[in-house]
């Protein structure tokens, strides 16, 4: 069987700066792979092509055996990968809920218009995200950071992926949250989510991940179980800057 | 959509307050309300295409006038019956505004803005350049086919219009398209993150602006019998749309309505006192006044006050 993501000789190059170096790597259905690397190593660029907001300049991206590669990022979406962003990007005028309704309209003009939206599927993604009813009807100015992400994520699944791409989800947040959003991604994975998760919290990354993937400089330098890599001397001098 | 009863009886004691107002003020008021219907009509019409999707539009006239010229044309040079050249005149205008899509696939806020001023001017040279048998070059057109005979014909006439506009355009966007639109000028792109394709939704945000434009436009000339090319491709007269719909409120469709009237009631209203432009000063401080205390419009302000008294809140 095909696998959910599967990216073959990946380059992408800004001038004369190769910031995604013929990468490869594939997710095995249902697994949860960890990105790790140091900054600028080229993470999210990799996650930007996957999405299509960047185009690569060679190589493969497939998705449950199909080319993505020259899709746009609804047509992507549409066919089941979805991402959150470093920096949270919501409606700032809309509330919570509205805030997911846009991401559970379909891609239709005339279906947005002679449907309503779904108010209970709306208010059942808010709830599982770990809002609670009073949050409903507020607005992104009113939530903290980790509220925010809770909010890209319920977005996010608001699409419909089979595939997650989460982009340094912990950043900003408190224990309290860390552990809410990393409980909330442990019970995605026991239902059949398939996860790329990049993040700069070792510690907060590990338990959740079934493997891990470095890269440094565009280019992959270490694949394999978590403890493996990150005992790897490559990655151990550059991510960790010890020797 | 989510209507309630009070949706239902404000529409209605609005509707029937307008259409006894023949009964009600001098014709003189009138032909000012007439001109409000108008306004309200091209404010409400700036809104679809401007509003929400933060896709601000400085060429305006750019629609209305080929609406206008459009029907203009026709009826005048060509005899066609006005039943026949209105629809032609606004399938005519909608197909110009996707001329608006090539600027709005890469370019945004300001640029996007001065593009769309560059298509006004660029029509204003056109009319006067290119066949002015045609189009009456500089001195425009007169002896139009009218549609309707004295102010209160002509008041019922843009009062049907503007009424028939503003509904149709608030129960539009009361849906989920209203919502994805306005979730473009939030964030256009957590729009496309959500899987929605932004172009698809401007480009249905400028087909249904220019529908209401073009038929705004050819309405009007129908009213007033001519055209004059230098008063309708005039940056005066896009101000007065802009601000007629973030007076009232912008992305509401009540609010640009709403700050139709507002503006063209306070420079009727200014007019014995201050006859030159000096009345522009006015209404300049009072959209910044305006501004500064309620950027989001006279709607927001009626709103606050009417979330306090809500018919069933409590319930």
């Amino acid at each position: 069987m095909s696998h959910p993501l599967e990216i073959t000789n990946l380059v992408k190059r800004f001038g004369g700066l190769t910031a995604t170096d013929d990468v490869s790597f594939h997710i095995e259905q249902g697994q949860s792979v960890g990105l790790i690397g140091p900054n600028g190593a080229g993470k999210t660029t990799i996650f930007s092509q996957i999405m299509g907001e960047l185009r690569q300049n060679s190589g493969t991206i497939r998705l449950y055996g199909e080319d993505i590669g020259d899709l746009s990022t609804p047509a992507r979406i549409r066919r089941g990968v979805s991402r959150t962003y470093q920096v949270p990007r919501p409606f700032g005028d809309m509330s919570v809920v509205e805030n997911i309704r846009v991401g559970l309209m379909p891609d239709s003009i005339w279906k947005m218009i002679t449907q309503g939206p779904d108010r209970d599927r709306e208010i059942e993604l808010a709830l599982s995200v770990g809002f609670s009813e009073n949050d409903l009807n507020r607005r992104p100015d009113e939530l903290s950071m980790g509220d925010l992400r809770k909010l890209e994520m319920a977005r996010t699944m608001a699409t419909g992926p089979s595939v997650m791409l989460l982009d340094e989800v912990f950043a900003g947040l408190t224990k309290g949250e860390i552990s809410q959003i990393g409980e909330l991604i442990q019970q995605m994975r026991r239902d059949g989510m398939t996860f790329l998760i990049v993040s700069h919290d070792l510690g907060a990354l590990e338990p959740l991940i079934d493997r891990a993937i470095a890269i440094n400089y565009g280019s992959k330098i270490a694949e394999g179980a978590y403890a493996d890599v990150i005992s790897d001397p490559n990655v151990r001098s550059s991510y960790l800057g010890v020797a | 959509m989510g209507l309630r009863w009070y949706h239902f009886a404000m529409w209605a004691g609005f509707i029937a307050l307008m259409y006894a107002m023949p009964e009600l003020v001098s014709k003189g008021t009138l032909r000012t309300f007439i001109f409000a219907n108008f306004l309200a009509v091209f404010a409400i019409s700036w809104d679809v295409l401007s509003g929400r999707t933060g896709y601000i539009s400085f060429g305006h006239p750019f629609l209305i006038g080929i609406g206008a010229y459009t029907t203009a044309i026709l009826t005048k040079r060509f005899d066609v019956a006005i039943e026949i050249s209105i629809p032609i005149a606004v399938v005519v205008t909608m197909i110009a505004s996707t001329l608006f899509i090539l600027p709005a696939l890469r370019i945004r806020g300001s640029y996007f803005a001065l593009v769309t001023l560059a298509f006004m001017e660029l029509i204003y040279q056109l009319v006067q350049v290119i066949r002015p048998d045609l189009t009456g070059g500089t001195r425009g057109m007169s002896g139009i086919q009218t549609l309707t005979r004295g102010a209160v014909n002509g008041y019922y006439m843009s009062l049907s219009l503007m009424l028939a506009v503003a509904i149709s355009m608030w129960l539009l966007m009361r849906t989920r398209v209203g919502t994805a639109l306005s979730a473009i000028g939030m964030s256009e792109d957590s729009v496309l993150g959500s899987g929605l394709s932004t172009t698809r939704l401007k480009l249905f945000a400028f087909l249904t602006g220019a529908f209401v434009a073009g038929l705004g436009g050819a309405f009007y000339v129908h009213y007033l019998g001519s055209i004059a090319p230098r008063a309708l491709f005039d940056i005066n007269f896009v101000f007065t749309i802009i601000v007629a719909a973030l007076i009232g409120g912008s992305s509401t469709i009540i609010g640009p309505m709403v700050g139709a009237f507002f503006l063209t009631y306070l420079l009727e209203y200014l007019r014995p006192y201050l006859p030159g432009a000096e009345r522009y000063f006015i209404y300049g401080g009072i959209a910044l006044l305006l501004y500064m205390y309620q950027p989001k419009g006279i709607y927001h302000i009626v709103m606050q006050a009417w979330e306090r008294f809500k018919p069933g809140k409590s319930a």
